[in-house]
């Protein structure tokens, strides 16, 4: 009894806005920390990816080499998104806001996405908080750009930026992919110039081995792999 | 009946702007139509050039729209055509000179006294695009079958749409011998970037040039396929819309055709 009243002292999470704020001790040994954020984070379950974790060590400095560790653990073990430490005063308020709106009606889903219809021409540019699905064409000299995956329903011809500012498991798909230029996280990559193989071979980019990498949709089915349906 | 207003504009500097205004006016003038073209590059005039009208300008557009001269004084008739009118630009001011209110409160005396008034505005997307723009009732986009131009026309496009006129598109300058080579984009894939509703087809003529160094109507020549684009596209504005849109072809004999089919003398 007495251990679990010092573990829910000593290393708690909470929900705020778009992510966890976790708080814990950092004078406590790396291994009991590790521990504990693991089992907080398995009840989180999917809940976990792509989330933006704030780790709250407290006033204590010197303790950036654990910060650094814990952040390491939790985005290779858990696919958080990022970790980063709390901004002053205005974060609590967030979560304090957050709080009133979770007791005063149901639980939102927090992956939102924007669909966007129509022609995004030269000169435009459409930004989504996460995911963006575009139904119509992204002309060149325009810009999609987006927390989460972008997927164009027509010709993707501009520029991409997906999963800003470092979510890596991000994807740009299109129907027709030709961009001037995509960016995922902080990779960019460019039009080789080559002609594509078929005009109706849906393609998609993503993060492998250190690099973009654009592969058929159909043929590599990158999802059809899962062994359960995951909110992305 | 109350004038109509139509802007000419592309984003890119030198695609043909100038000389689809003056020959669209002209040719509208030729169906009998009140018309003014106005040029609206201040600072930069050369539609008085183009008309072959520099040497009768006393009072400009910025005179006309500050009230220093009546619209009918700084209205210069053509030389050939009677019911064609041009509002010269200013060459001594800049683009500040005039506002978009300013330009809305003229173009509304304009109307009164033309069926056709057509701006030319300059490159660009800045003061002298929001002054042509802010009067016009409707807007024709003119681009060359280059990606530059396809750019910057997508752009005006999308700012037309966000002033809630419906562009429509004019592709100029096309060389059909170089399309049918593959080293120029056809006008469908203009269009399938730009997906506006399309007005006409203007070929590549030498005429223009020559046109346009004479000061004579490039409609008013007979044997120029541009001429006959633009009137046809004059024709289509007067809202015959059954008039085809023809596309440029090349000037080929039966026999060479037949010889390129079946791969000998080219």
């Amino acid at each position: 009894m007495n251990t679990q009243f010092q573990n829910k002292s000593q290393v708690r999470l909470k929900g705020v806005k778009d992510g966890f704020w976790v708080t814990l001790d950092p004078k406590l040994p790396m291994a009991y920390l590790e521990e504990e954020l693991t089992r907080l984070f398995n009840q989180l379950q999917h809940l976990a990816l792509n989330s933006r974790v704030i780790l709250d060590i407290g006033q204590s400095d010197g303790y950036e080499d654990i910060f650094d560790n814990l952040a390491v653990f939790l985005k290779n073990k858990f696919n958080v998104a990022s970790v980063s430490v709390p901004k002053k005063e205005n974060d609590h308020m967030e979560g304090q806001s957050f709080k009133l709106n979770m007791s005063s009606s149901a639980p939102q889903n927090l992956a939102n996405t924007l669909v966007i219809s129509g022609r995004i021409r030269s000169g435009q540019q459409i930004t989504a908080r996460r995911h963006l699905i575009i139904l119509g064409d992204v002309n060149p000299g325009s810009e999609v750009i987006a927390g989460g995956d972008i997927i164009v329903m027509g010709s993707l011809s501009g520029t991409a930026l997906a999963g800003q500012p470092d979510n890596e498991n991000a994807i740009i798909m299109a129907i027709n992919f030709k961009p001037t230029q995509i960016q995922i996280a902080g990779m960019i990559a460019v039009d080789p110039g080559k002609p594509s193989s078929s005009p109706l071979s849906i393609e998609y980019a993503h993060i492998e081995h250190g690099g973009i990498s654009v592969e058929n949709y159909i043929k590599s089915n990158p999802f059809g792999r899962l062994t359960w349906p995951l909110v992305r | 009946m109350e004038g109509k207003v139509i802007v000419i504009t592309s984003g890119k500097g030198g695609v043909g702007k100038t000389t689809a205004t003056a020959s669209i006016g002209a040719a509208l003038a030729l169906e009998g139509k009140q018309v003014a073209v106005v040029d609206m590059d201040i600072g930069l005039r050369n539609l008085d050039v183009v008309m072959g009208l520099e040497n009768r300008i006393v009072f400009n557009i910025v005179d006309a729209v500050k009230g220093k001269c009546k619209i009918k004084q700084a209205a210069i008739k053509d030389r050939r055509i009677d019911s064609l009118y041009l509002i010269p630009a200013s060459q001594s001011d800049n683009k500040e000179v005039l506002t978009p209110d300013l330009m809305v409160k003229f173009c509304k005396e304009l109307r009164k006294e033309f069926d056709y008034i057509l701006l030319d505005c300059p490159a660009g997307i800045e003061r002298g695009f929001e002054n042509s723009v802010a009067p016009a009732d409707e807007a024709i986009v003119i681009c060359t079958p280059e990606v530059s131009s396809i750019r910057d026309a997508d752009r005006v496009i999308g700012l037309l749409y966000a002033q809630s006129i419906t562009p429509k598109l004019i592709v100029n300058r096309i060389i059909p011998e170089m399309i049918e080579k593959g080293d120029m984009l056809s006008h469908e894939d203009v269009v399938e970037v730009l997906s506006i509703e399309l007005l006409g087809l203007v070929q590549m003529d030498t005429q223009v040039v020559i046109s346009t160094n004479t000061g004579i109507p490039l409609v008013l020549q007979k044997d120029s396929v541009a001429a006959q684009a633009f009137r046809r596209i004059a024709q289509r504005i007067e809202g015959h819309e059954d008039i085809s849109i023809e596309i440029p072809k090349t000037a080929k004999s039966f026999w060479k055709k037949l010889g390129l089919i079946i791969g000998i003398g080219n």
